[in-house]
């Protein structure tokens, strides 16, 4: 036989706790609070909203090491425009489950550094209003030229040009990349080195197979990329695989 | 004219339309904090005295919010929706204030500037005070009704019909369980049933007293329309109920009406069971008197939200069973335990401490087990179960 | 009642004819949230579909993600790596107790109570959130499982605070359970209340933890033993007393929550280390060929039907949605019960808007 009212009685000595609790435990109360307002360096109106690199890092915001928000274009070391990593192959363009990337390719090609030169972007626009953070722009390109950024604060007051994210808005360097999401970084950044050593390594072994017959060869590599730039270009529903082989032999050649 | 008596009159009601509508502010601040205390939350703790443009504040836990809050109910735009009868409408939120402010006026607030002559403009010397609380809030009921129906919106409706049904059926166990301490003390008087209490002779301190103030507590929360009772308002199911057409002004009337009733119950529940103004070093300094007894009330609305907290809300037809089958027989009950005891504790005198044991013991026992034995016939096949598990 | 009423869970209509408070006729009305899902899908590739199960039932992206990979994976008989296998349990249970946490939060909520116990539970499930985007880069649309795999491994000491976190759960759930199973408000007010029979319950197929609270035992996780669940030792509640109410409904999930804790341990003992993509190459253009996979979502029966015509694109997509069909139901559950219990009824069935329309 139970008391009467127990069950209500319990509750309450639930609730009591959870009031007292939420004064000392963390446990209970885990609430973060956003001070912007206290905070000098943030914006003060909307539209001032921070567009800088790594403004969103403070500790009191709750972007984690691992969050995902909207694609940024990443570029090496020395002037963004010289060392984009885009060539501008359209492949995240295709596969964007909303559509919400736009990509116009250049006309001319651009030297970089350590490889040929290549294509670049002229216009890459990326409609935030309309980008869900799938992230599978970031896994299909084959050129690790577009990462997450974790930026939250874009606001502005102009719904549709301040909500379009221009290609000058998007490009970030590497390091700021390796700010945001370190490990990430890190293993991307080992990734494409082993790639780098693995190419060059076969490179070294074809060629010193192809030292007997080298003219021949060498011919036949450059008639061989030529004809493969020329079918990419034709060609844009080819299915990626292919085109990223070709990339990628261009590239490191 | 007679300028005397308008100056006691103004010194001692005054007094009343400051301090009540102040802790109407600072109680809507504690039961936001508490609440969210309560869910583990933080509460608004943002508003406060803006110092500059940008940032740098005074903001003291946000107990700007009140504030904040009434300025914000007093922009807002009134909105009368089309077909609705308008004089009613307006009417409703004005006819909520107006009993819940006049029964202030019944609660046994001795201010200590006031001579016991210019007390007594006051009802609570009144010699029928209780009653008069009663039928005054019982208007409420009215206003709740008027509300509902002259909106023109079938949530409104439902919400005033469901607070009538509710309202109606709770006086009854709220007047039968006060009727016990007014048998007791003999008077209607609030001044006397106060006065008969000093010293720590409170009424909740015996165990029929005890079970009057629990049903009297559960159904002035039914009065107030307080969680678990808040079925007028039941935001799950009917919206906001009878003030769903309701915005601005006279949405915060409503809101006001609602907290002052909620002061005025508890000021009564304080002077009937409580022991009213008494309390440590009250006699010794009548002053303090005023404290403790307002010190009481925020207790009880303290408790209030502790429950409003907790509990999720009843059914129509439950509530109403519960009323009916639990708290009516429950309360009448008691007023013959009531009647016994203090015919044999009168009577019997010379075994003093005895008979005061046997029929203590012997009244708490027959209370619970019979409230034991209505929950169980009201409540028949209602227990927790057990489950089986498939491999 | 609806589509703007705060416990309509989403924009959902029930077109309700009242006498007095009584429910003399329901009808739901619904499609407000209707997104052409399946039609998308048939117009993108198969991967790029994959972001968009997670705005199904936007509590549950983990599990919609895996209903539909299972289906992708017969379609070309792609082999799952052990560790993905294992993760994909783990984060389906994480999903289960997210899921049934926030539906009795809710429910309770429906009830009157202001949000308290709602909000404890979203205190969990914060803390599961966390965990989901310390794996996915995102809390609730997570888009972490691929055909074959997962997007991605789990950064290092992840395990570990999953493990802390199961670890620390039951202890919830004993405050949770004291804090509501025996409330006398609660159970007077949910038992006896919204009642499905076994017969109609099997014959409107319905399922999940709506199904066993009918008193039916039938778990896809067992039926199937999809992924690699015959190796995780757990039970399946069902009620006993052939009563089918909103009591039972809200206890299922309870005690569905332990067994869930139980398969967590289980698989955080069991997990080693390797890969977590199998070998499926990057383009995914299946042959001519139909194929349906379905598991036991937190809320029933999720099925993807789909038919490839050897394009890169499929042919036809179809979901089953759970939600959905349970919501068939409503209408006999809730004639004759008051207003208030049509809104408890409606709350038990644990419907998300987004899966009901799609």
């Amino acid at each position: 036989m139970n008391l009467l009212g127990a069950g209500i009685l319990k509750g309450m000595a639930v609730t009591l706790k959870n009031f007292i609790g939420s004064y000392f435990d963390k446990e209970r109360l885990n609430t973060l609070e956003y001070m912007w307002q206290n905070d000098k360096s943030l914006p003060k109106r909307a539209g001032d909203y921070p567009k800088e690199e790594g403004e969103q890092l403070r500790p009191t915001t709750t972007v984690t090491n691992y969050s995902r928000n909207f694609p940024m274009l990443l570029h090496d070391d020395g002037e963004p425009m010289d060392t984009i990593r885009c060539v501008a192959c359209q492949i995240c363009e295709r596969e964007c489950p909303p559509q919400c990337i736009y990509i116009e390719k250049s006309d001319d090609k651009k030297e970089r550094p350590g490889g040929k030169p290549q294509f670049y972007p002229a216009t890459f626009d990326i409609d935030v209003s309309v980008c869900m953070s799938c992230q599978i722009c970031v896994e299909v390109c084959p050129f690790d030229a577009i990462v997450m950024n974790s930026q939250f604060e874009l606001s502005t007051p102009d719904r549709f040009n301040g909500l379009l994210l221009k290609r000058g808005d998007l490009l970030k360097s590497n390091q700021y990349y390796h700010k945001i999401h370190p490990e990430e970084a890190a293993d991307r950044d080992k990734r494409i080195a082993d790639d780098k050593a693995a190419k060059e390594a076969k490179k070294k072994a074809a060629e010193a197979a192809k030292e007997a017959k080298k003219k021949a060869a060498e011919a036949k590599a450059k008639s061989e990329a030529e004809a493969n730039s020329k079918e990419e270009s034709k060609d844009p529903s080819e299915p990626p695989q292919t085109s990223t082989e070709h990339n990628k032999e261009e590239n490191t050649e | 004219m007679n300028w005397e008596l308008i100056k006691d009159i103004l010194l001692a009601t005054v007094p009343l339309l400051v301090i009540f509508p102040t802790m109407f502010a600072l109680t809507t601040w504690v039961e936001r904090k508490a609440l969210a205390r309560i869910q583990n939350r933080i509460g608004p703790n943002k508003v406060g005295v803006p110092m500059s443009r940008y940032g740098g504040k005074l903001s003291l836990f946000g107990l700007g919010q009140p504030a904040a809050d009434g300025i914000k109910m007093l922009f807002k735009e009134n909105i009368v929706p089309t077909g609705a009868d308008r004089l009613f409408h307006l009417l409703a939120p004005i006819l909520s204030l107006i009993p819940a402010m006049l029964v202030l006026c019944f609660l046994p607030l001795n201010f200590p500037w006031l001579t016991d002559e210019q007390n007594s403009v006051k009802a609570f010397m009144l010699d029928g005070a209780v009653i008069f609380f009663f039928a005054i809030t019982g208007l409420n009921t009215l206003a709740v009704f008027m509300a509902g129906w002259a909106s023109r919106n079938k949530y409104s409706l439902l919400g005033g019909m469901r607070a009538i049904a509710q309202m109606v059926s709770y006086e009854i166990p709220l007047v039968l369980s006060a009727v016990v301490v007014v048998m007791t003390v003999g008077s209607l008087n609030a001044g006397e049933i106060a006065k008969s209490q000093d010293g720590w002779n409170w009424f909740v301190f015996s165990p029929w007293g005890l079970a009057a103030f629990i049903i009297f507590f559960i159904a002035s929360l039914a009065e107030t329309n307080r969680s678990p009772f808040d079925l007028p308002e039941a935001e799950s199911e009917i919206i906001a109920g009878y003030f769903t057409e309701y915005s601005g002004f006279k949405f915060a009337l409503f809101f006001l009406g609602e907290y002052i009733a909620m002061f005025a119950i508890s000021g009564l529940a304080v002077t009937l069971f409580l022991g009213a103004g008494d309390g440590p070093g009250a006699e010794a300094y009548p002053s303090l008197k005023v404290i403790w007894f307002l010190a009481k009330i925020c207790v009880l609305i303290g408790i209030m939200i502790w429950l409003r907290g907790t509990l999720p809300r009843l059914r129509v037809d439950q509530l109403m069973s519960f009323a009916w089958k639990f708290l009516m027989p429950l309360s009448i009950l008691n007023i013959f335990i009531t009647g016994f005891a203090w015919h044999a504790e009168n009577n019997n005198e010379e075994y003093g401490f005895t008979i005061k044991a046997i029929i203590w013991t012997a009244s708490l026992l027959i209370l619970y087990l019979t409230a034991k034995g209505l929950d169980k016939v009201n409540r028949a096949n209602i227990k927790p179960r057990t489950y089986q598990y498939g491999e | 009642m609806g589509p703007h009423h705060p416990s309509t869970h989403g924009v959902f209509r029930m077109d309700v004819k009242l006498d007095g408070e009584t429910v003399v006729d329901l009808k739901p009305v619904f499609g407000y949230l209707h997104r052409n899902h399946e039609k998308i899908a048939e117009n993108i590739s198969y991967l790029a579909s994959m972001p968009f199960t997670d705005r199904l039932d936007y509590f549950n992206s983990m599990t919609n993600n895996w209903a539909y990979a299972i289906a992708a994976e017969k379609l070309v008989e792609i082999e799952v790596p052990e560790r993905a296998e294992y993760l994909r349990v783990i984060m389906a249970e994480l999903t289960r107790l997210v899921n049934h946490i926030s539906l009795v939060g809710f429910f309770v909520n429906d009830l009157g109570a202001l949000g308290t116990p709602l909000l404890y539970a979203f205190r969990e499930r914060e803390k599961i959130l966390d965990l989901f985007e310390q794996a996915s880069g995102a809390r609730m649309m997570c888009n972490y499982l691929r055909f074959g795999g997962l997007r991605c491994d789990v950064p290092e000491g992840w395990l570990k605070r999953a493990r802390d976190l199961v670890d620390r759960f039951p202890k919830f759930l004993d405050e949770y359970e004291q804090l509501l199973c025996e409330n006398e408000i609660i159970l007077s007010r949910t038992q006896g209340v919204g009642t499905l029979s076994r017969d109609l319950a099997i014959s409107a197929g319905v399922t999940g933890p709506m199904l066993r609270a009918s008193g039916v035992n039938y778990d896809i996780r067992k039926v199937d033993q999809y992924g690699i669940y015959n190796r995780f030792k757990f039970r399946v509640p069902y009620s006993e007393n052939n009563v089918g109410d909103c009591y039972d409904r809200f206890m299922i999930r309870m005690l569905e929550m332990r067994e869930s804790i139980e398969i967590l341990k289980q698989a955080l003992d069991g997990i080693e280390e390797g890969p977590v993509m199998g070998n499926a190459g990057k383009v995914f253009k299946p042959k001519p060929a139909e194929a349906y996979g379905r598991i036991e979502s937190p809320k029933g029966e999720l099925g993807f039907y789909l038919v490839a015509d050897g394009t890169p694109k499929p042919y036809r997509f179809r979901v089953r949605p759970p939600s959905f069909i349970n919501l068939t139901v409503l209408r006999d559950m809730c004639i004759g019960q008051q207003v208030a219990d049509a809104v408890i009824i409606l709350g038990s069935i644990d419907i998300v808007l987004g899966e009901v329309d799609r």
